[in-house]
């Protein structure tokens, strides 16, 4: 079975999203504006193909816009591409953005129950890894104050712990982890190094030359919606810095 | 098959969805979620006093006529409505986490369906009060309920996926459900209307699972099982063509919000 040594398969995959200077939402909007639509269609992502290997640690880099995180959206199946396939084997978890999946009322706790829920987790599951949860947010003393009054340093501990205690086999992480403090994010990166050698496939989304290094053999270099360069993280590191600065 | 292996991963999203449905429409109130035993309590009270004494009709037990298809109705209504506005709602969540979007929908219509449970209780004791009491007929009840539910389910799926892109619907759904009262044997009975209207009434689902609550509950006789039987096939049909339709267009969901 050679299949299933593959976590994550991206065929001649394309995204387009449609861009309007103004949507119309209602009926209105729609019946005045017929046949008079400034649509704008705009190429996110042209042509991608990607396979990504069980245990694998890809890094996704590229400046502001070249459609890192649209490809990590893809891949969870929050978006579906315009043209070509998207294929993932495997449970998989993704840290997206900052407080996806709280409820700004709900104490901390509650929270992760809420969180893991949406992750797939049943209560059972949720009980046995809370305190692990806790334990590496750091938050015991904030657990039980509604998450709005937490800082993005917070909600970033509380998302991320949540994220990497579901037991998933692909983790995707968008570069959310920049707002922690430097003793968190060290922390962070050797749980991640952990989960690399217990086998789990990650991708991740970072401008940190560092991170990148420290953690993923292959890197993805995404220019303009194309793949620009995939090897090893050193290679195209290099020339991704010669390019970009 | 792989729908139920996918919701049943996902159960204990479901369970507080329609928890967080159930609790949080009272939420922050005094009672909780007491009122969603009072508010049809409260219904009935009034209506005990204006029809005896304001509005008489020349219907045996109005009050009880009227209870045993008006409770019914108000959770079709409730849950066309809510459910309409679910998925627009939870916009929040759709744009940055997957979980199966079909959720949401059956958590609404789920919720709604177990505060309907507790206001059948509300018309089990008004039937023993009354006088008019409870049949074997009552057997029926449950393929009843059943069968709404799952026309419910069926419209909920449509409405909740078009109203991501026409957000009209959310409103226009409004004035449907009010005229769909009138056109369903609730404040009436369905022999008062004249016979050359009756098969455009009879297109209307709701119109017939009324008459039959009415049926099982006050007459207590025995709906026609070859319709009953009939209508819950059309009312499977529906569920299957709104699920279709919800998988269709869920794929724009994130984008679209």
């Amino acid at each position: 079975m050679k299949n299933s040594q593959v976590a994550i398969t991206v065929k001649n995959m394309s995204k387009d999203f449609i861009i309007c200077g103004d949507k119309a939402n209602t009926l209105k909007e729609k019946i005045i504006r017929f046949g008079n639509n400034n649509k704008e269609v705009r190429h996110i992502l042209k042509n991608i193909n990607l396979e990504i290997k069980k245990g694998e640690t890809v890094a996704l880099i590229g400046v502001n816009g070249s459609g890192k995180s649209t490809l990590l959206k893809l891949l969870t199946k929050i978006i579906y591409p315009t043209s070509g396939s998207v294929k993932v084997n495997g449970k998989l978890v993704s840290l997206l953005e900052l407080g996806a999946g709280f409820h700004p009322d709900f104490s901390g706790r509650e929270n992760i129950y809420f969180n893991a829920s949406i992750f797939g987790l049943t209560k059972s599951e949720i009980d046995q890894r809370l305190n692990d949860i806790i334990n590496f947010s750091e938050l015991q003393d904030f657990i039980d104050t509604p998450v709005r009054t937490y800082s993005s340093g917070m909600y970033m501990r509380l998302a991320f712990s949540v994220a990497i205690n579901v037991d998933a086999d692909i983790i995707l992480i968008d570069e959310i982890l920049a707002v922690g403090d430097q003793k968190f994010q060290e922390k962070c990166m050797n749980k991640m190094l952990e989960l690399k050698k217990s086998g789990k496939t990650m991708v991740f989304v970072s401008h940190s030359k560092a991170a990148v290094e420290f953690l993923c053999d292959r890197a993805v270099w995404l220019n303009d919606g194309k793949i620009q360069k995939d090897g090893p993280t050193k290679k195209v590191m290099e020339e991704y810095i010669k390019v970009c600065g | 098959m792989s729908i139920f292996k996918n919701l049943y991963n996902y159960r204990e999203f479901l369970k507080t969805s329609i928890k967080k449905e159930f609790r949080g429409k009272y939420k922050k109130s005094f009672l909780g979620v007491l009122w969603s035993f009072l508010n049809p309590l409260f219904q009935l009270l009034i209506y005990a006093l204006v029809f005896p004494f304001i509005l008489k009709s020349n219907i045996d037990n109005y009050t009880v006529f009227l209870i045993v298809a008006l409770f019914p109705w108000n959770f079709f209504n409730l849950s066309v409505i809510q459910s309409a506005a679910c998925i627009v709602a939870n916009g929040g969540i759709i744009k940055k986490v997957y979980f199966p979007r079909e959720i949401l929908p059956l958590s609404t219509t789920t919720s709604n369906l177990i505060n309907f449970l507790i206001t059948e209780i509300i018309v089990f004791t008004t039937l023993f009060i009354s006088g008019v009491g409870i049949g074997p007929t009552i057997i029926v009840l449950p393929v009843i309920i059943l069968m709404q539910y799952i026309l419910q389910l069926g419209i909920s799926f449509i409405l909740s996926a078009i109203t991501v892109y026409i957000r009209d619907v959310e409103y226009l759904i409004n004035v449907i459900m009010m005229l769909a009262f009138y056109l369903s044997p609730i404040v009436y009975s369905a022999d008062m209307i004249p016979a050359k209207y009756l098969p455009i009434f009879k297109l209307n689902p709701m119109f017939h699972i009324i008459k039959y609550y009415r049926e099982i509950l006050y007459y207590q006789t025995m709906p026609n099982i070859g319709s009953v039987l009939i209508l819950f096939l059309i009312c499977i049909l529906i569920l299957i063509i709104g699920y279709l339709i919800f998988k269709k267009l869920e794929k724009r969901f994130a984008e679209e919000l």
